[in-house]
């Protein structure tokens, strides 16, 4: 039982090898990568800085003006990590705690980052 | 010399932000001081994300075959430990966290006093209701998109501290926080 166990290990860290053992970057690409739920969870909260930062940048810098494209930017942020987790990763949202549990992750510190972006940009470049 | 943002009609938004920024920072360091380089936080956070994990991987087992009542009771021993392990993190921050809060209170105090009726941004948008009211807390005139300093310290309190503590691993384990809006570790902040 136990040699079948470790067997089993070996052929999964083989497999995990022969997948050309991925670099930290290469796995967030990589469907065929295991997720721990600290480490998805972390991901997707920078993944939603990232473009609630360069949101706000560009937008305060067009400028985009008006109540209308803070839904928007809500909508692109949720909508990008979606498709991220569902359609790239492909993780079983189950396994996460839900849609809720992933699409939450850094989403009020994001609003507020994009906000801030977008208020300091359009404040300073506009006026 | 003169001052590089002088030119800037809201050159107040900039300092308001730096300001936040040097307090998140000094904040973090007091925390880290007084809170998270300590024997009984880091086993009480030790022993938050073990329980959390298990009993992550009671419950997916749980879902996949039938439950034992023994089961059952197992995941609720481990929940309830999972809860007074929680409790007694927030109880200790909580215990050390006054002067972080003391800092905070002063440095909202120094930047009200600096800031009082000015307008610091001016914002993208029309706000309402309670954002309306923190936005345009102190400041003269009915333009709503006039930004007080009050609202642009909330933005960047919530967005500097939450990210500052992601990236120094100082946020709160999963497993003791949740809720839509995960805020800032509030013992700290």
């Amino acid at each position: 039982m136990k040699e079948g166990k470790s067997a089993k290990l070996n052929h999964q860290q083989q497999h995990q090898n022969g997948h050309l053992s991925p670099s930290k970057f290469a796995k967030l690409f990589d469907p065929e990568a295991s997720w721990d739920k600290d480490q998805l969870g972390d991901v997707l909260h920078w993944i939603r800085q990232v473009i609630g930062l360069v949101c706000g940048l560009i937008w305060g810098a067009i400028p985009l003006v008006g109540g209308i494209w803070f839904i928007l930017f809500l909508v692109l942020s949720t909508s990008f990590i979606y498709g991220y987790y569902a359609i790239v990763l492909k993780v079983d949202e189950e396994e996460f705690g839900g849609h809720g549990a992933l699409l939450q992750e850094g989403l009020f510190a994001s609003v507020t980052l994009f906000l801030l972006s977008w208020t300091l940009v359009y404040s300073l470049a506009h006026f | 010399m003169a001052n590089p943002f002088s030119d800037f009609k809201y050159a107040d938004g900039l300092t308001v932000v730096g300001i936040s920024f040097c307090t998140a920072i000094v904040c973090e360091a007091i925390s880290w001081i007084l809170i998270y380089r300590t024997n009984s936080y880091k086993n009480l956070r030790s022993s938050i994300d073990k329980a959390s994990k298990k009993l992550e991987t009671m419950k997916t087992e749980s879902n996949k075959i039938n439950v034992k009542k023994s089961k059952t009771k197992k995941i609720d021993r481990v929940e309830t430990s999972l809860k007074e392990s929680s409790r007694d993190l927030s109880l200790f921050k909580f215990k050390s966290g006054g002067v972080v809060a003391l800092v905070l209170f002063v440095v909202f105090g120094l930047l009200n006093s600096l800031f009082e009726g000015k307008v610091v941004a001016k914002l993208p948008f029309k706000p309402f209701g309670l954002v309306m009211k923190m936005s345009h807390r102190g400041l003269q005139g009915t333009d709503p998109t006039d930004c007080s300093m009050a609202f642009l310290y909330f933005l960047c309190s919530i967005s500097i501290r939450t990210n500052l503590q992601k990236f120094l691993g100082f946020a709160p384990p999963r497993g003791a926080s949740g809720g839509l809006f995960p805020m800032p570790d509030p013992k700290t902040s």
